[in-house]
């Protein structure tokens, strides 16, 4: 067990005593008059006195009952003072490791460690603080026990730098970067303030002329405008300052920040979708940005490390690079290259024009009928003067929009003025969604999704073939789930190779158990097939049964099943008719462990698969 | 193709009829306390339009309903105005449910809930099952999801 920096007791006692020194202070000096005339200056001093030692001996007392180990499974974590917390997070499952620095930490030598699984919205292990030299080491820990490397002797994996940013690109990404919280906040600040302020001094309101005015409100825009870009080039610049992405054995590991330095592991194997994103700007120029999705961030959240700038969920994402960099970085990631694009057909141009054609007319007509009910005359035939800007925008979105099937990806581009590019490996694909709105089915088109486990597709939607012909639609829908389940054998076959080969006495064992549990699948698959209508046939009558005798049922030449239902009774029923109909007992095998399924096939099967359930439960089922 | 249970379309029709009411009291309620007149069949004809509409989707949601249990998928098909097909590889199942609510209680039905780790159908709900025949579906697909084996849900 081993416990936090003692260096992390002064600093976050310090941390957190400021706040509340600070709102007690506010407090007492401001809005609580009474209050501090009640308790007088000495008493004022001591309150704050007290509450900064309860502070500090709070913070004493988590850092005394606060303990982590990196067993050989899992990275346990003993926390909390009064409610106590036991957390052991599986290596297998975590999905990042985030370590950030901020400027005072970094002076103190200290470190906050991230480490996220998939699911759930926090972060699910959370050291604050250790040295950074511990979280250097906890973050090469957690890699290596993943690996399953239980000796030290490992070899250290050799690192390769990936990608940097260089200051070019860097001072670009400034340049277009605008936050618009600075402006904001003043605003807030100062509209909250200023009544205030009114109230004592008779600040002389400008009585000017509307030019005046005009002039006024025009600078303030500006005004705004050039501070929040001012602001979002200073927050880019101190966010993204020294990017480097390096790959380290089989993880990527990031490294960012000028104040706070922020730096985080990926295992590639836990990369979901690759996104490259562009606009017409961006095109221009030759750039574009990489978005890099794994399942460990919860949907919108700005990384979970309170760095809030970084972004769509992803810290390794790439803000701004030269197109080829960006699409090498790709070919080395992923092993893909930039597709050619399989577009919508031609006539869906026209389906585009007419869809921005009919939003001008929408306006025109809204217009029209404003210029009927109000006095003065507006111009309101305008916006269709905008009708071929309305055709070329249709052509334009059309001709970025497409799909490919590459070797191992699915890739999508959609979007014109943000252009995105997915790549999303066959492997990684949950569920296929095929959908065709009423509109759609006028123009024989329909959609297909390739749903992933991602985290940014709340915002950024998944990889989707828009538009493409009803039956290329049906096609690729289930060519997607045919790679999926290639992809998924491969590896799984690449897999217990490596597996073998790294035990090398237990190597026939798995290949039989692999065949196995093959041939069952195989036996499944024929058995459903056949069986698919008989299905519910057979809930019907066991639902007939089951009293509501009146409804009709249709499908009654499924009479024999009814009476073995009525024979043997609801309970046994299932599994007697199951094995009857499948005609296949090695299906009971199918794993009693993980679905806690019924005790005795358990039992009987015991010793045969004595190795199995573990066997199982780490191949499967993990996130 | 399997379809649903008939007796879906009396819960769906049932469910389109409660809305329609609840639109034409809502709309009996404004016509009365609307401070311009409003000829009195106004909400009656809102309330048929409702009562109408709602009742045809829900049979033409019944006729739409399908589902497949394929060799390695299990397969959707659904949707009266926007058409959804989903495929949901067993590989990726991470626990599948079945429900019954109230009503469905009410009528004897059930449905079977599929969940995947995924971002947006990551929740599919097949409804409208004799509870044996949502149990039964339940049973084959952790079997079937058991025997496909995946390597990593996510």
């Amino acid at each position: 067990m081993t416990r936090l920096s003692p260096l992390s007791v002064p600093y976050r006692a310090v941390q957190r005593s400021a706040s509340i020194v600070f709102a007690l202070a506010f407090f007492a000096f401001t809005g609580g008059t009474a209050f501090g005339g009640f308790l007088g200056g000495l008493g004022s001093v001591a309150l704050v006195g007290v509450v900064v030692i309860a502070i500090a001996g709070y913070e004493l007392a988590y850092f005394r009952r606060f303990e982590y180990e990196l067993t050989p499974d899992t990275l346990d974590i003993r926390s909390g003072v009064f409610s106590r917390r036991n957390r052991e997070i599986p290596y297998r499952r975590i999905q990042n490791v985030d370590i950030s620095r901020n400027v005072a930490q970094r002076l103190v030598g200290i470190a906050a460690v991230n480490l996220e699984t998939a699911g759930g919205g926090e972060t699910e292990g959370s050291l604050r603080f250790v040295s950074y030299e511990e979280a250097r080491r906890i973050q090469s820990e957690v890699a290596r026990l993943k690996r399953g490397g239980t000796d030290g002797d490992a070899p250290e994996p050799e690192q390769e730098l990936l990608f940097e940013l260089t200051p070019r690109e860097l001072a670009i990404v400034g340049a277009l970067s605008f936050d618009p919280r600075l402006p904001g906040l003043v605003f807030v600040f100062g509209s909250t303030v200023f009544p205030v302020v009114a109230s004592y001094v008779d600040v002389p309101l400008p009585a000017g002329s509307a030019a005046a005015a005009g002039a006024g409100i025009v600078a303030l825009v500006l005004l705004v405008a050039l501070v929040s870009w001012a602001a979002g080039f200073a927050s880019a610049v101190v966010n993204y300052y020294g990017f480097r992405l390096t790959r380290v054995g089989d993880e990527l590991q990031y490294e960012r920040g000028l104040l706070q330095r922020y730096n985080g592991s990926i295992p590639l194997d836990k990369l979901q979708t690759l996104t490259i994103e562009d606009n017409p700007l961006k095109r221009r120029f030759g750039y574009a940005t990489l978005l890099v999705e794994t399942a460990g961030y919860a949907p919108g959240s700005d990384g979970s490390n309170g760095s809030g700038r970084a972004g769509r969920g992803s810290e390794a994402a790439i803000p701004l690079a030269t197109r080829d960099r960006v699409l090498g970085l790709v070919a080395d990631l992923e092993g893909v290259e930039e597709p050619t694009f399989e577009g919508p057909p031609t006539r869906i141009r026209r389906r585009y024009a007419v869809r921005y054609s009919l939003v001008l007319g929408a306006a025109t007509l809204a217009l029209y009928g404003a210029n009927r009910f109000l006095p003065q005359e507006i111009p309101w035939f305008v916006p269709l003067a905008l009708v071929p800007v309305a055709v070329v925008a249709g052509a334009l979105q059309w001709r970025h929009r497409g799909y490919a099937l590459a070797e191992d990806h699915f890739v999508t581009r959609n979007g014109f003025w943000k252009r995105e590019m997915r790549f999303v490996p066959y492997y990684r694909v949950q569920t296929v969604i095929e959908r065709r709105t009423i509109f759609q089915r006028r123009w024989r088109v329909s959609t297909v999704t390739a749903d992933t486990a991602g985290s940014i597709s709340l915002v950024g939607g998944d990889a989707t073939a828009v538009d493409i012909e009803v039956a290329d639609a049906a096609e690729l829908r289930e060519t997607l789930n045919g790679r999926l389940r290639e992809a998924l054998s491969a590896r799984r076959e690449a897999r217990q190779q490596s597996r073998q080969a790294a035990l090398g006495i237990r190597a026939a064992e798995p290949d039989r158990d692999a065949d196995e549990y093959g041939a069952e699948s195989v036996a499944d698959a024929e058995n459903d097939v056949s069986e698919t209508p008989e299905f519910v046939e057979e809930a019907e009558p066991a639902a007939a049964e089951a009293a509501e005798a009146e409804d009709v049922v249709e499908d009654t030449d499924d009479a024999d099943d009814a009476d073995d239902t009525d024979d043997a009774g609801t309970d046994t029923d299932t599994d007697a008719d199951g094995a009857e109909d499948d005609e296949d007992e090695t299906e009971e095998t199918g794993d009693p462990f993980i679905w806690g399924e019924s005790v005795e096939s358990g039992s009987e099967e015991g010793d045969e698969n004595a190795d199995d359930p573990e066997e199982s439960s780490d191949e499967r089922g993990a996130i | 193709m399997n379809r649903l249970h008939p007796r879906i379309r009396l819960l769906w029709v049932a469910r389109a009829v409660v809305f329609a009411l609840v639109v034409g009291g809502v709309a009996t309620a404004a016509t009365l306390f609307a401070p311009v007149s409003i000829p009195s069949f106004v909400p009656v004809v809102v309330g048929g339009v409702f009562l109408v509409g709602g009742v045809a989707m829900a049979l033409l949601r019944y006729r739409a309903w399908g589902y497949e249990v394929r060799d390695d998928s299990l397969y959707l098909q659904r949707g009266v105005l926007t058409k959804v097909n989903t495929v949901v590889p067993f590989v990726r199942v991470q626990h599948v449910d079945s429900t019954r609510g109230p009503l469905e209680r009410l009528v004897g039905l059930a449905s079977t809930v599929v969940y995947t780790a995924g971002s947006r159908g990551a929740d599919v709900s097949i409804p409208g099952l004799t509870p044996e025949g949502a149990e039964d579906l339940q049973d084959r697909l952790k079997r079937l999801a058991i025997a496909s084996e995946g390597d990593d849900a996510v």
